[in-house]
C-alpha cells in the first residue's frame, strides 16, 4: 500500500526547490514571460482575495471563540456589565472540590481531576495497545492483512462517539455491573476509560503505523543481519528510532480523549460530588472505589448544564470558565504536538 | 453586470423578508413541551390562514432567556422564571399539567412508598430497599443534572426542598434515565408519567402516597407529583400585532377543545384538574 504523506506532521526537512531570490525575483514578477488577458488577471486578483478571506476567516474563528469564552468566563471572577449574579474568587473555583450551584458553591476541581483521571486511564490502555498493534501492522502482518487492518482502523475513526456511548450504556454497563459488581452500578472511570481507549486507539494506530513504516528498512535489516531476533530488533532498534513520532501519536490521542464528551457522558455517572462521595464510602477497596464511583469531567458537566443555566448567572459564567480551561488545555496539547514533531526533524 | 443585480436582489429580499413574515410567532424552549405546542401550532394555523407559528427547542432556560431578551415571542418552560427574569415584565401562562411518577428497577420488591419513605430514599437516609419493605438490595439513585427542570420539580414535591444525596448517578435526559433504571439493579428515579406508560415493563412505576396519577388523585391533592408547563410572553418587547396573535394562540391552547383532547392524548393533563389546588409548583 502506498504510504500517504502526512502533511500535518510530516513536513519535509529541507526544500529541494530553488526559488529565485532578491533582484531576480523582482525582475521575474515585473516582466512575465507572457501576458494574461485582462479577465484572467482580474480573476487572479479576485481568487487571491477569496483565498485570503478564507484564511483570515479561520484565524478570526479561532480568535473569536477564544474571545467569546474568555469574555463570558472571566465574568465569574470580575463584575461585568451582563452579570446578574455574585462574583467569585479564583481560589473558590479552581481549588475547591465542593460543587453545589444551588448553594453558591462552584468548586470545579472534581471536573478537572475527573478529566485528567479518565484521560490518563484511557491513555494507559490505548497507548501500549495502539503501539503494539501498529508494530504488528507495519512489520509483522502479511500484506493483505495490513491493508485490511488499515481500513478497519479508518472505519473506527469514523464511528460517531454517540454510538460508542450507546454501546457502553446498553451493553457494557449492565454486563460489568451484573458480572463483577453484583449489585453496584458500574458507571465510573473504569468503563468510561475503556470506551475512550477504544475511541482513541485507531488514531494512535494510524499515526504509529506511519511512524514505523517511514523508518528506513536498513534499520530493521541491519539489526537482523547483526544477529538480533525479531523481537530484539523491534524493542531495541525500531521503537527507540520511532520514539518521537510515537509520542506525537499518543499526545494526539490525548487531545482527542480530553475533548470527548458525548460517549463519556453516557457512562461515567456524571456525579459532580464524586470526590466527597469517594471519601465517604467504605464498602470497597480504594482502587475499586476510584474505578467505580460515578464521576464527572469538564466536558460532561458542560454538556449537561450549559443549555439549562441562565445567561449572565454565576453558574453560567463558571461553566464558560470551564470551557475556556478546556480550550486552553487542548491548545497546550496541540502546541506540545507541534514542538514534538519539530524536535524530531531537528 | 449580473453580479451587481444579484446583490441588489439579495439585499431587497433580506430587507423585505421581516415585513413579509410580520405575522410569525416564534416559540422556543422546553423540548418536553415542544411536541405538544407544535401540534397546537399546526391545528391553529389550519384555522387561521396567514399566521405562522414556528416552534423550536433549546431547553427551558433557553426559552426563558430568549423571551426575556425579545429573541422569541413565546418562551415555553417546565419551570417558573427566576425572580430576575420575572422583573423584566414577562407574563406567565400555565398551559398544561405535566404529571411525573416514581419509577424503579422491576426487581426491587417495592410497589408503593409513602411520602416520608420516598423523601428518605432520595436524601440518602434509606440506602437499602429492605428498609422500606423490599429486597436486600442497595438503592441506586438516578437523577437529572442540577439545572434540570424535572430535578427541581422532584426536589420540591418529593424531597420537600431538602438536598439530594450525593450518592447518585446523573443522566442528561429522561430517555437516558429510563434506560439506566431499566438496566441497573436497585435503581430508582423520577420521570415524566408518559415514559412509564411506554416502558413495556422494562421498569416499574411506584405509587406515591397510595395514589397513582389519575384525575381524581391530582384534583384532590392526594397526588402532588406534577408541575405546570409554562408559556411566557413579553408584552413590552413584542410587536403589538404579533403579541395579539400569540395571545390568541395561547387562548386556543387553554380552550377546553384543545385541553380535553390533544393534551390528554399527549400524556399531559388539562390545567383545570389543578384549579382547586392553591399550590405553587
Amino acid at each position: 500500500m502506498p504510504h500517504a504523506p502526512d502533511t500535518l506532521l510530516d513536513l519535509p526537512s529541507s526544500t529541494t526547490q530553488t526559488v529565485p531570490e532578491g533582484p531576480a525575483l523582482e525582475a521575474a514578477s515585473r516582466e512575465p514571460a507572457f501576458r494574461h488577458s485582462r479577465a484572467q488577471r482580474l480573476a487572479d486578483r479576485w481568487a487571491h482575495l477569496v483565498f485570503l478571506a478564507c484564511g483570515l476567516l479561520v484565524v478570526a474563528l479561532i480568535g473569536g471563540i477564544l474571545y467569546f469564552l474568555a469574555a463570558r468566563g472571566v465574568g465569574a471572577f470580575i463584575p461585568l456589565a451582563g452579570n446578574t449574579d455574585k462574583v467569585l474568587t479564583l481560589r473558590e473555583v479552581f481549588l475547591s472540590t465542593n460543587w453545589d450551584p444551588n448553594a453558591g458553591k462552584f468548586g470545579i476541581l472534581p471536573f478537572i481531576a475527573g478529566s485528567l483521571t479518565v484521560t490518563g486511564l484511557a491513555l494507559l490502555i490505548a497507548a501500549p495497545t495502539g503501539i503494539l498493534a501498529s508494530i504488528f501492522i507495519a512489520k509483522i502482518a502479511p500484506n493483505w492483512m495490513k491493508t485490511l487492518m488499515r481500513q478497519v482502523m479508518d472505519l473506527l475513526v469514523g464511528i460517531p462517539s454517540v454510538v460508542y456511548g450507546i454501546f457502553g450504556l446498553m451493553v457494557v454497563l449492565p454486563w460489568v455491573s451484573g458480572k463483577w459488581l453484583s449489585d453496584s452500578p458500574a458507571a465510573g472511570f473504569a468503563v468510561s476509560a475503556a470506551i475512550l481507549a477504544v475511541m482513541i486507539v485507531p488514531t494512535i494506530v494510524s499515526l504509529a503505523t506511519d511512524a514505523f513504516e517511514s523508518l528506513p528498512l536498513s534499520l530493521d535489516e541491519g539489526s537482523q543481519a547483526l544477529g538480533s531476533t525479531r523481537w530484539q530488533a523491534i524493542w531495541h532498534v525500531l521503537i527507540p528510532a520511532a520514539r518521537a513520532r510515537l509520542l506525537t501519536a499518543t499526545v494526539l490521542g490525548l487531545g482527542r480523549a480530553i475533548g470527548e464528551a458525548m460517549a463519556i457522558q453516557m457512562v461515567i455517572g456524571n456525579n459532580p460530588q464524586w470526590i466527597a462521595l469517594m471519601r465517604q464510602s467504605t464498602d470497597q477497596t480504594p482502587v475499586l472505589r476510584l474505578l467505580f464511583t460515578p464521576a464527572a469531567t469538564l466536558t460532561t458537566e458542560l454538556v449537561q448544564e450549559l443549555p439549562n443555566t441562565a445567561a449572565g448567572s454565576t453558574w453560567n459564567n463558571v461553566l464558560f470558565a470551564m470551557g475556556l480551561l478546556l480550550y486552553l488545555m487542548t491548545m497546550l496539547i496541540i502546541l506540545a504536538t507541534r514542538r514534538l514533531s519539530q524536535r524530531r526533524e531537528a | 453586470m449580473t453580479s451587481r443585480s444579484l446583490i441588489r436582489t439579495a439585499l431587497t429580499v433580506l430587507l423585505l423578508a421581516p415585513a413579509a413574515f410580520a405575522q410569525t410567532v416564534t416559540v422556543m424552549g422546553s423540548t418536553a413541551l415542544g411536541p405538544l405546542v407544535k401540534q397546537a401550532a399546526e391545528d391553529y394555523m389550519k384555522s387561521h390562514p396567514g399566521v405562522q407559528i414556528a416552534v423550536s427547542g433549546g431547553g427551558s432556560m433557553t426559552g426563558l432567556n430568549q423571551v426575556v431578551s425579545g429573541g422569541c415571542t413565546i418562551g415555553i418552560s417546565d419551570v417558573y422564571a427566576t425572580p430576575d427574569q420575572d422583573k423584566s415584565g414577562i407574563r406567565n401562562y400555565n398551559v398544561v399539567i405535566e404529571p411525573f411518577t416514581l419509577i424503579a428497577h422491576p426487581g426491587v420488591g417495592v410497589t408503593s412508598l409513602n411520602p416520608q419513605q420516598a423523601e428518605d430514599i432520595f436524601t440518602g437516609k434509606v440506602t437499602n430497599w429492605k428498609e422500606v419493605g423490599g429486597k436486600d438490595q442497595k438503592v441506586v439513585r438516578v437523577n437529572r443534572p442540577t439545572s434540570s427542570g424535572t430535578r427541581a420539580v422532584q426536589q420540591m414535591t418529593v424531597l420537600h426542598g431538602k438536598a439530594f444525596s450525593n450518592n447518585q448517578l446523573i443522566q442528561d435526559s429522561s430517555g437516558a434515565v429510563a434506560n439506566t433504571v431499566a438496566t441497573t439493579q436497585g435503581a430508582v428515579s423520577f420521570i415524566e408519567l408518559d415514559f412509564l406508560n411506554r416502558s413495556n415493563g422494562r421498569f416499574a412505576g411506584i405509587a406515591y402516597n397510595g395514589a397513582s396519577c389519575t384525575k381524581a388523585d391530582v384534583s384532590s391533592g392526594k397526588y402532588p407529583l406534577f408541575s405546570f408547563g409554562h408559556a411566557y410572553t413579553h408584552p413590552g418587547k413584542t410587536d403589538p400585532k404579533v403579541l395579539k396573535v400569540a395571545e390568541d394562540f395561547l387562548a386556543y391552547m387553554l380552550s377546553p377543545k384543545f385541553q380535553d383532547t390533544t393534551v390528554l392524548k399527549a400524556g399531559y393533563m388539562p390545567v383545570a384538574y389543578a384549579k382547586s389546588l392553591k399550590t405553587k409548583l
